[in-house]
């Protein structure tokens, strides 16, 4: 380890962290990569080729690991016994963390849309929450770039709610499954666009990873690096650059500051030996997932920043968005009996997609709630697993012998869950803050959790809820279990769909923001927050893709800041 | 290829493991009054402390089952009978404990986990309800008594008496996970996949056709 400071300090190594150590070494700064989990290698560790029933209780999900033994999370779940969070009474709060280099992408879902105009213009449109501090035609350039290094399939459809990407960003897609086609058939009977998602897997060659081989599920991370992951993507041109040192089991906990105000280095502490150290550099930026980066300003406390850095506006840790989420499944007559066939595609990722169709609508005033969803779908003829009968227990839970045997047969992949993703109104009193008796494993205050829906939200959910039934019956099947009356029952709890952005939220005013247009935290030129918590708002799109551009965007300015310091120095 | 479960279990009793499962409720005592006591699932998960599962960062590409194994001999002989009237020989497919779904329901009920450790209690407590009924230990039970036995049970759950329907739902689903999850079971169910190619080709023709697409 060089022991010189270094230029850039980097805290997290995933989504947000993977792309900035990526961006800063190819532009010649020199970088320290802190991850508080272990060293992680996809292209080893991957179970490519594993069976569901070769796993212990035939791959099912246990709070060991949420989404099956061979989920690509390593050292994470929902409950990390070592580091402690709180909810306040009355409240729910689902936080999925991964403790690994990579941190979630190695297994995150894939989808990878671009927020539009309207998305980081919401509060201008309907005076809800808060506005981003650039327009679409300002960051789409770094969406070129993200698209371009990720690797993203999909098509360009010219719809109002998501942007048409320029030549050279998109990989073609892989066709329709046989589920998917009966939805897009559905879709033209509704008049409703059905079209093919974007997801973060190349089709086709890319910068010497190679193209999907439509085998084994994405979830697991992808040993041929055919999807992205910050490990198997950002991280190795990095390293190539020489330029790139990484420090693992290190959890920081506190941003150092010099007398003049700007940062000089964090502390951290070693997961493994719990010994404290510091590492001095000309610059941080914060990537160690949205709440945590809130949680390590929050502990950065010093006599300048009592309640920590960029507290002073009262907004850090306020405006924490999540995604309401529900689902509805639908059962498939026509999927029964089919004669065997490979459908498995990109396997665990939907190829196609429906896009917020409302959008007029909307704008008109027309609909009970400001924001939109999409819709994803997910099922169809999957390797059987633990969850292949979830459905069919519902559609015929009494039989037995031999009718038993002809149904599994019968039902096997005629099911179908239609899944809403939406966008939540950003809030202030939705918040985080350090819940001074909760400490973690390393003595570090961990933090509390005070998160709600709102009628937004709820009436969002009937609506789509209401949708995703007259798709069902639209592309000719059945729902499988009535929609609840109170769609306070169907929503899914706040952090659920492992989406949560905010607490630092970025702006063009001081007073009314947490951090800069570039995740700069306002009175700390060279202190960056370049994840989700920058986040102002979170449209109905998945973040990842835009914390990526972000990240992107505010490692080409921390490059140009450094240099410009040099310059005066 | 060796069939993994029985890797498993000869592993484990190689290592001869002894750690107790958490939740204890053994046929036997629950018989003694002929009604056994209702599950406390809260309880029940509460018991689970983050230890004895194989843990959040294990082995990926070899995969072990870090639990002792804690159904009797006598235990799996039910299982056994009672799951293959759920799920019997016919034909070319074979009965579930043809296809090692006894030791996976050991496996299932043995692990540490809330679900699982909920399941033990539910399938324990079920068969001992069953015993009672059928006035007869459930492992001296011939086939056509397992059958009359289960008929007796489906109409119970039928009529969702407890704990008899809690106890038909869940060894039912338990079952079907382990045989569906087994290279035969797949194979039955028709799924072909995690063949590598250069492309997607889709559903073909008949399939489309058959679709109305
Ligand atoms: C099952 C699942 C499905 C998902 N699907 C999608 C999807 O389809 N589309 C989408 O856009 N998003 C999806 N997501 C969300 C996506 O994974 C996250 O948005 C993304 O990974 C966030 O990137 P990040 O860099 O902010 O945080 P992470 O990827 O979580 O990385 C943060 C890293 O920082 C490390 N770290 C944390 N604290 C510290 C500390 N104090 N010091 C040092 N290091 C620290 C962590 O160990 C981790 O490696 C999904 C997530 C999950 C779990």
């Amino acid at each position: 380890m060089a022991t010189e400071p270094f230029d850039v300090i980097i805290v997290g190594s995933g989504a947000a962290g993977g792309t900035a150590a990526y961006v800063l070494t190819s532009l010649g700064a020199r970088v320290c990569l802190l991850e508080a989990g272990r060293y992680y290698e996809p292209g080893r560790e991957t179970p490519m080729f594993q069976r569901h029933g070769e796993a212990p209780l035939a791959d099912a999900g246990t709070p060991d690991k949420p989404f099956g033994f061979y989920d690509g999370t390593v050292d994470g779940g929902w409950i990390l016994p070592e580091e402690p969070y709180t909810t306040a009474p009355g409240t729910e709060f689902r936080w999925f963390r991964a403790r690994m280099l990579g941190g979630r992408t190695n297994h995150w879902g894939r989808v990878a849309l671009r927020y539009a105009n309207h998305d980081f213009k919401a509060y201008s449109l309907d005076g809800l929450g808060a506005d981003w501090p650039f327009t679409y035609e300002e960051f789409a350039p770094w969406y070129d770039r993200a698209e371009r290094m990720v690797g993203v399939f999909g098509t360009n459809e010219h719809l109002p709610d998501i942007p048409d990407s320029p030549p050279g960003c998109l990989q073609p897609p892989p066709v329709p499954r046989s589920y998917e086609r009966l939805v897009i058939a559905g879709g033209r009977r509704l008049g409703r666009p059905v079209v093919a998602s974007h997801e973060a897997v190349i089709t086709q060659p890319l910068n010497g990873r190679s193209a999907c081989f439509y085998a084994s599920p994405c979830l697991r991370g992808c040993a041929i690096r055919a999807n992205f992951q910050s490990p198997t993507v950002m991280l190795p041109p990095a390293r190539a650059s020489g330029r790139l040192t990484t420090i693992t089991h290190a959890q920081v906990y506190e941003v150092d500051l010099a007398p003049d105000g700007s940062a000089r280095g964090v502390h951290y502490v070693d997961r493994l030996t719990h010994q404290h150290h510091y590492l001095a550099g000309r610059a941080v930026m914060l990537g160690a997932s949205a709440m945590e980066s809130v949680r390590i300003l929050f502990n950065s406390r010093s006599a300048r920043f009592p309640g920590g850095i960029g507290a002073e506006s009262g907004l850090l840790g306020r405006g924490i968005l999540s995604t309401p989420g529900s689902n509805v499944w639908g059962r498939f007559p026509q999927m029964e009996g089919l004669p065997p066939f490979n459908d498995d595609g990109v396997v665990s990722l939907p190829h196609i997609y429906i896009p917020w169709w409302l959008l007029p609508e909307q704008r008109a005033g027309r609909l009970p709630f400001a924001r939109g969803y999409h819709i994803e779908l997910y099922g169809g003829r999957t390797e059987p697993s633990a969850y292949t009968f979830d459905q069919f227990n519902v559609v015929s839970p009494l039989s037995y012998g031999k009718r038993l045997k002809e149904e599994a047969r019968r039902y096997y992949g005629s099911f179908v869950r239609f899944s809403q993703r939406g966008e939540m109104v950003m809030r202030d009193s939705n918040r985080v803050v350090i819940d001074p008796q909760m400490k973690d494993a390393w003595g570090i205050p961990g933090l509390c959790f005070d998160v709600r829906w709102s009628g937004q939200e709820l009436r969002q959910t009937a609506h789509a809820q209401r949708s995703m039934a007259e798709f069902i019956e639209a592309a000719g099947g059945q729902l499988v279990s009535p929609l609840p009356s109170d769609p306070a029952q169907a929503i899914t709890a706040p952090g659920r769909m492992i989406h949560e952005v905010g607490g630092a939220r970025a702006g063009a005013d001081p007073r009314k923001s947490v951090t800069d247009s570039y995740g700069r935290v306002w009175g700390v030129p060279n202190l960056y927050v370049i994840d989700g918590a920058a986040f102002p708002s979170s449209a109905n799109k998945n973040p990842t893709l835009t914390i990526i551009a972000f990240a992107w965007r505010a490692s080409e300015h921390l490059r140009k800041y450094l240099r410009n310091e040099l310059h005066h120095a | 290829m060796p069939d993994r479960r029985e890797t498993l279990a000869w592993l484990l009793r190689a290592l001869a493991l002894s750690a107790a499962p958490v939740v204890h409720v053994d046929s036997a005592s629950a018989r003694q009054g002929c009604a056994a006591a209702p599950a406390k699932p809260d309880q029940i998960g509460a018991a689970w402390r983050g230890d004895r599962g194989y843990g959040r960062d294990p082995d990926l590409l070899h995969p072990q089952v870090t639990w002792a194994l804690t159904l009797t001999a006598q235990q799996k002989t039910a299982i056994a009978r009672l799951a293959d009237v759920f799920l019997p020989e016919e034909g070319s497919s074979p009965s579930a404990s043809a296809v090692a779904v006894p030791e996976f329901i050991d496996e299932w009920v043995s692990a540490p986990y809330p679900q699982q450790q909920q399941d033990r209690v539910v399938l324990l407590e079920g068969m001992a309800a069953l015993e009672c009924a059928g006035n007869a230990p459930l492992h001296t039970l011939n086939a056509s008594q397992a059958q009359i036995l289960v008929a007796g049970l489906h109409a119970r759950a039928a009529e969702g008496k407890e704990p008899e329907a809690r106890f038909f739902a869940r060894f039912r689903h338990i079952c079907l996970i382990g045989y569906y999850t087994t290279p035969v079971g797949v194979a039955e169910l028709g799924y072909v996949g995690y063949q590598p190619s250069a492309r997607f080709a889709g559903p073909p023709p008949e399939v489309l056709a058959k679709l109305g697409l």
